[in-house]
């Protein structure tokens, strides 16, 4: 079931979400609220990838 | 046949069509078997001596000649360095943040790592069991658990959590004050081993209170398989007024399967295991419904301590029906309907006849004979030791029995009643013995 769901844009917008938050992971240094905060975030982030990314490769 | 979006946690795995769903498996199955190869030294070893690289992995087909692990795998790693968890990591120790184990109950504990994204996966997964199973956030979710160093219902926590709902941690309270809890905070649903729950039932009676009037209005089973067995679920519905569900899952691998609305059988979480059925006497695999045979698993984004081909021992069947769901996942039937070597659940807790015997066996003032007998007292599983002192040493037996609760309690995880026969009173076997006996009836 994709009807209804626009799965190539929802991976765009996670592949962006990864990029911003390894962009920011740079930015971030020895920063360890940074650093900690995006462990957390890239989980999640992962979590959407399962959900949808890994979709796109076989619909 | 249900297609109402609302009903799926994610409905694009959940509905996906079975052939794209077999392409899924054998495309993450490839990427956590190169995951493993090229970042834990223990499978990197185990493949390569099999002959296998990530290279290997194209088809479906392929996936059979993957050496399997099992627990006596696991353990042989832990007990080798690095501390604690031997060669099987596949991250730095230092992206470690949960330590769980198994329970012991036919060895030495295997210890369990997960890095925060493995433990976000935990939640996940409790994610789509929870949510097939109607929660939703507007339930009040009572969780009456320990909190230790077993998984057990600390990942449905979080996973609850994620769906939103309000989670009440029921950690060190009696069951008295579990149920008054309950009761005063107008909880919509708890989850439980299917024993404990209808040992709160009993509770709450004996305490004035009809459990129908608490308002509960799901219970998510986990533990033991009586949540997939028809008499104990409806005698759980009857006694509570709830709808009751199941979920299957274990420390080393994940939580696998579940139960939805629809109840009918358990639908494996195809997306993120890949769950094949093992014939126990010629080792090809099962496919078609029907059969018993022993489970073999992968969890397919497991990272920091991988879960590849994993022999877990439990005896399955596929399911001959379709849930009228929609979803996709092939159920198998029954939940888990028994162990290859007969190691049996009490209490929610797995026993290997084995261990007692280990522990009988290191008393010299006891005889070579025993007895277990495992029953049912009202809902309660009980086990009952039947043991022979040693001519000589009756007069120590309250030192001996104290020592052999104790340490029974710490191999097995359990509790035992006991009872002491005169000598050469058990009885003797010619050949096989039959020293463990299960009176309850599954």
């Amino acid at each position: 079931m994709t009807a209804g769901y626009d799965i190539k844009k929802m991976d765009a917008k996670i592949k962006e979400i990864r990029k911003a938050a390894e962009e920011l992971q740079e930015l971030g240094g020895d920063i360890e609220a940074v650093n900690k905060n995006l462990v957390r975030l890239l989980a999640s982030t992962k979590m959407l990838e399962l959900n949808i990314s890994d979709a796109i490769s076989v619909l | 046949m249900a297609r109402d979006g609302s009903i799926y946690w994610n409905p694009i795995l959940e509905t996906m069509p079975r052939e794209k769903l077999r392409e899924l498996q054998v495309k993450k199955f490839r990427r956590i078997f190169t995951w493993a190869y090229e970042n834990s030294p223990f499978y990197r070893r185990l493949y390569r001596d099999a002959g296998m690289e990530p290279g290997d992995i194209k088809t479906y087909e392929d996936i059979k000649r993957v050496p399997k692990t099992d627990k006596g795998v696991l353990r042989d790693v832990q007990n080798r360095p690095p501390f604690p968890y031997g060669d099987m990591l596949a991250v730095p120790l230092q992206q470690v943040t949960e330590f769980r184990q198994t329970s012991g109950t036919t060895g030495t504990p295997v210890y369990q790592a997960d890095t925060w994204q493995d433990w976000e996966w935990w939640a996940e997964c409790w994610a789509y069991i929870l949510y097939a199973q109607g929660y939703r956030n507007t339930d009040r979710m009572f969780i009456p658990f320990g909190y230790n160093i077993f998984v057990a219902f600390w990942a449905c926590h979080y996973g609850a959590e994620k769906l939103g709902c309000e989670v009440v941690p029921g950690g060190v309270l009696d069951t008295e004050a579990r149920i008054m809890k309950m009761l005063e905070l107008r909880c919509t649903s708890f989850g439980a081993t299917p024993t404990y729950v209808l040992g709160m039932a009993d509770t709450a009676r004996k305490i004035g209170i009809d459990p129908r009037s608490i308002g509960i209005q799901r219970i998510t089973c986990a533990g033991e398989p009586g949540a997939s067995i028809a008499t104990t679920k409806q005698r759980i519905e009857d006694a509570w007024g709830a709808k009751v569900y199941d979920h299957i899952g274990a420390t080393e691998i994940g939580a696998w399967s579940y139960s939805c609305t629809f109840q009918t059988g358990l639908h494996v979480n195809e997306a993120f295991f890949l769950v094949e059925i093992e014939d126990m006497d010629t080792g090809e695999i099962i496919d078609t419904p029907g059969k018993n045979g022993k489970m073999v698993i992968t969890a397919l984004d497991r990272m920091a301590k991988p879960c590849i081909r994993f022999d877990s021992k439990d005896v399955i069947r596929w399911a001959d029906y379709d849930c009228e769901c929609g979803r996709t996942f092939r159920s198998i039937d029954g939940g888990v309907v028994g162990r290859a070597d007969d190691i049996t659940k009490v209490k929610g807790v797995l026993l290997a006849p084995t261990a007692i015997e280990e522990v009988v066996r290191s008393f010299k003032e006891l005889s070579d004979e025993y007895e277990v007998v495992v029953s049912k007292k009202g809902d309660i599983d009980e086990i009952l030791l039947k043991i022979e002192i040693m001519p000589g040493c009756e007069n120590n037996e309250p030192d001996i029995l104290k020592r052999l609760k104790d340490l029974l309690r710490v191999k097995t995880n359990l509790g035992y009643k006991m009872e002491i026969h005169p000598y050469e009173s058990l009885p003797r076997y010619a050949l096989k013995a039959k020293r463990f006996k299960d009176l309850r009836k599954h």
